[in-house]
C-alpha cells in the first residue's frame, strides 16, 4: 500500500504539474479538493486519466469519481480493489 | 445595431442557408456514429462532411478548413453589392481551432496559425483590410457578431463579413473525449437521458452592413448584444446561471420578452450546460418563451455555432415556426423552460440567442426582423486612458515605463516574477506558457489598480498571433500514439487561447467581458479600434488588455495595460 501511495503521489504531481511539491508534502488522508492542493474540476478529470493510464481502471464520469477522489488513500484503496494492470 | 444583408451555411446538410433550413425543418440531421475514425479509440457521434461533399468544397491550394470558409463567404457575398476591396469592409473569422489538424500526423500540410490563415483566405477573396480572428471558445460566433456590430456602429467600417467555421478533427474529438463530454449516441438537449455533446463541422457566414447605407427597413437587424464572464470556474458554468442571466438582462433592452418568438439556447446536451441555461432562463422570467436548441441537427460546431444557429433561427422565424428540439423527449433540467420536440407556430419577429463557453464566457444577441424599437447606438466617443502598463519579454520586465532588473530568462523569468512578486496562486504552475505569461502581467497590473476601480466591472481583451501553439503541440503529443492514447484534459483546455482571459477573470472576480483575438501580426490600429469600440459600446468599468504572445518557452512578449474611459 505504501508503495502504491508513493507512486500515486508522483503520478499526480507529474500530471497536475505540481512543481515545487514533493510526495512528502501531500498528506495521504487530507481532502484532495477544496484543500491545500487547490484542485479544480479539470484536475478531477486528470485523476480519471491517471486511473486509466496506469491502472487500467475506466471511470465514465467525474460524478463516479466523487466518492473515490476524497484523498490519496481512498484512491489507493480503490486501485487495490479494481486495478487491471 | 446593424443590418443582415446576406447569409450562407455550408454544412453536411447543405450548401446554402435555405437548403440547411429546409433539411432541419424536415427533421433531418447529419449526425452519424463514427467508428475507428482517424485514430479515435472509441466510437462517437458527429456531423461531418462526406468524401463527395469535401471533393465538391475543395478549393485548389487551400486546406479543408480554408476551402469551407472560402465557399461559404463567396456564396454569402454573391448577390450583395458589398465591395470587399474597400477599406471600409472588414473580415471577421470566428473559429476555435482553424487549421489545427495540419499539426496532426495524418496530414502533411504546412501549419498556418489562424491569423495567417485568415489573411490567406481574405486575400484570396479580395479583402484589403486586415482580418480579425475571434478565438473565444464556444462563444466565438456570438462574440464575432457583436464585434461586427461595434466596428460598424462605431463608424470604423461600413460592412463586416463574419464567418464562423470549425472542422471535426482528432484534435478536438480527443479533447472532448478527455472531458468526458462526448456522447456516443445522438445528443439529447435538455433531456433526462442526455449524456453529452456531438461535434459537428460547418462554415456559416453573415454579411452585415451599416443600416443607414445598406439593407432596408425590412431587413433583419442585430439589435443588441452583450458579453461577460461569470468568473466561477475555468471549465464549468456558474450553476445558477448568473453569467447568462446578466447578458440576457443587458441584451433585452429595446425588445421585450413577449416579443420573442424563441430563445435559441446553447443547448450542448451536457449535464452542466443545459441545467445552467434552464436556471438562467427561469430567473430571467423567460420560462414561457419556446426554446430552440439545434445541436441535434448539426452537432456542436464550436466556432461556427453562434453564427450557424443565428442564421437558422432567422429562417425559421421568417417561416413562422419554432423548430422542434431534436433528441428531446423528457425534461431533465430543474429550471422551468418551454421545450418541445414538436414544431410550433409563431407570428413574432424577434429572438434571443444565448451562448456560453470554456473560460467562463457568456454571450447573448437579440435579432429582430423589421422592429422599429431596435434603435441605432453609436455609443459615446471616449478616449481610453491608460492607468498602468506592464511589458514582459523573455529577458526583460518593464512596469509603467521603468525597467526592472531581472536575473533570469525565458520560462524561468516568469517563474521568478511569480515567486518574487505574486506567490499566492499555486495554479500558476499548472498553466500553459501563454497563460503564465498573461497571468503574471495581469497580476502586476492589478496590484497597481486603484482601489476605487472595482474588479467586478473589469473586462479582459487580449490579442496575439501564435494562439496556443505550445499547448496545441502538448495536446497532440498525448494523442499521436494509438497504443498510448491518453489525452490530458488540462492540456486540451489550454489549447483554447481564451482560457487565460478566464483565469484572469476568476482570479480577480472580473465579470466584464473576456475575449481573445488573433491577428496576423501585432496590428496596433486594429487593436485600438477594437478596444475603443468595446469601451464606447459595452461600458465596462475598465479593461485589462493588450498583446500576449508566446511562440516558445524562450520567445514571448506580453505588453498589457489597465485602461479606463
Amino acid at each position: 500500500m505504501d508503495e502504491l501511495i508513493l507512486n500515486l503521489k508522483n503520478q499526480i504531481i507529474e500530471a497536475l504539474n505540481l512543481e515545487e511539491i514533493t510526495p512528502d508534502d501531500i498528506d495521504s488522508d487530507a481532502p484532495l479538493f477544496g484543500g491545500g492542493l487547490g484542485l479544480d474540476s479539470i484536475d478531477a478529470l486528470e485523476l480519471i486519466v491517471i486511473l486509466e493510464k496506469y491502472y487500467g481502471i475506466k471511470l465514465a464520469s467525474p460524478a463516479e469519481g466523487r466518492g473515490i477522489f476524497k484523498s490519496i488513500r481512498s484512491i489507493a484503496e480503490y486501485i487495490e480493489q479494481n486495478r487491471t494492470r | 445595431m446593424i443590418s443582415v444583408l446576406s447569409t450562407n451555411i455550408t454544412s453536411p446538410l447543405g450548401m446554402t442557408s435555405e437548403a440547411n433550413y429546409k433539411a432541419v425543418r424536415a427533421g433531418r440531421s447529419a449526425l452519424a456514429r463514427l467508428e475507428n475514425w482517424h485514430g479515435m479509440p472509441s466510437p462517437f457521434t458527429a456531423s461531418v462532411f462526406s468524401e463527395s461533399q469535401l471533393e465538391e468544397l475543395k478549393v485548389d491550394g487551400f486546406s479543408r478548413f480554408e476551402s469551407m470558409v472560402i465557399r461559404s463567404v463567396k456564396a454569402a457575398l454573391d448577390g450583395t453589392c458589398i465591395d470587399v476591396g474597400s477599406d471600409r469592409t472588414v473580415f471577421i473569422l470566428s473559429t476555435t481551432k482553424a487549421n489545427v489538424e495540419a499539426l496532426l500526423p495524418y496530414s502533411g500540410d504546412e501549419y498556418l496559425d489562424p491569423g495567417r490563415t485568415a489573411e490567406k483566405i481574405g486575400r484570396h477573396l479580395g479583402f484589403v483590410t486586415e482580418p480579425v480572428v475571434v478565438c473565444n471558445a464556444c462563444t466565438s460566433g456570438v462574440t464575432a457578431q457583436i464585434l461586427a456590430d461595434r466596428l460598424v456602429s462605431s463608424g470604423r467600417y461600413d460592412t463586416a463579413v463574419v464567418c464562423g467555421a470549425d472542422c471535426v478533427s482528432l484534435f478536438t474529438a480527443a479533447g472532448f473525449l478527455s472531458f468526458r463530454s462526448l456522447s456516443v449516441d445522438e445528443c439529447r438537449p435538455f433531456d433526462m437521458e442526455r449524456t453529452g455533446l456531438n461535434l459537428g463541422e460547418t462554415a456559416a457566414t453573415v454579411v452585415f452592413g451599416n443600416p443607414e447605407k445598406y439593407g432596408d427597413a425590412d431587413s433583419w437587424k442585430l439589435c443588441s448584444g452583450a458579453l461577460n464572464n461569470d468568473a466561477y470556474d475555468i471549465s464549468a458554468p456558474s450553476p445558477a446561471g448568473d453569467g447568462v442571466l446578466d447578458v440576457i438582462g443587458r441584451t433585452l433592452t429595446n425588445v421585450s420578452a413577449d416579443e420573442l418568438a424563441t430563445v435559441c439556447v446553447h443547448g450542448t446536451a451536457t449535464m452542466f450546460n443545459d441545467q445552467m441555461e434552464s436556471k438562467a432562463i427561469e430567473r430571467a422570467s423567460l420560462s414561457s418563451v419556446p426554446l430552440t436548441a439545434l445541436k441535434g441537427y448539426f452537432g456542436h460546431t464550436l466556432g461556427a455555432s453562434g453564427v450557424l444557429e443565428t442564421i437558422i433561427v432567422m429562417q425559421a422565424v421568417d417561416d413562422g415556426v419554432v423548430l422542434p428540439v431534436r433528441g428531446f423527449s423528457e425534461l431533465g433540467v430543474s429550471g422551468r423552460v418551454n421545450v418541445s420536440n414538436e414544431m410550433s407556430c409563431t407570428d413574432k419577429r424577434s429572438f434571443l440567442k444565448l451562448i456560453s463557453g470554456f473560460g467562463g464566457c457568456n454571450g447573448a444577441l437579440v435579432m429582430s426582423h423589421g422592429n422599429d424599437a431596435c434603435n441605432s447606438d453609436s455609443g459615446t466617443e471616449s478616449e481610453a486612458r491608460i492607468l498602468h502598463s506592464v511589458r514582459i519579454t523573455d529577458s526583460s520586465l518593464v512596469i509603467d515605463g521603468h525597467s526592472e532588473s531581472v536575473s533570469s530568462r525565458g520560462k524561468q523569468l516568469l517563474t521568478d516574477i511569480y515567486t518574487e512578486r505574486i506567490g499566492d496562486f499555486p495554479k500558476f504552475y499548472r498553466m500553459d506558457m501563454l497563460s503564465r505569461l498573461a497571468f503574471v502581467a495581469s497580476e502586476l497590473l492589478m496590484k497597481l489598480k486603484p482601489e476605487t476601480l472595482p474588479s467586478s466591472g473589469i473586462g479582459v481583451l487580449l490579442f496575439n498571433q501564435t494562439t496556443s501553439i505550445l499547448a496545441d503541440r502538448q495536446h497532440i503529443s498525448t494523442i499521436s500514439d494509438t497504443e498510448s492514447f491518453f489525452p490530458s484534459p488540462s492540456a486540451f483546455l489550454y489549447t483554447l487561447p481564451n482560457i487565460v482571459t478566464g483565469e484572469i477573470a476568476i482570479r480577480n472576480g472580473c465579470r466584464g467581458e473576456t475575449s481573445m483575438f488573433i491577428l496576423n501580426g501585432r496590428n496596433e490600429e486594429m487593436m485600438d479600434d477594437i478596444i475603443k469600440a468595446t469601451l464606447s459600446l459595452s461600458n465596462p468599468g475598465g479593461l485589462v488588455t493588450g498583446w500576449a504572445d508566446c511562440c516558445s518557452e524562450d520567445t514571448f512578449e506580453a505588453d498589457m495595460k489597465l485602461i479606463i474611459k
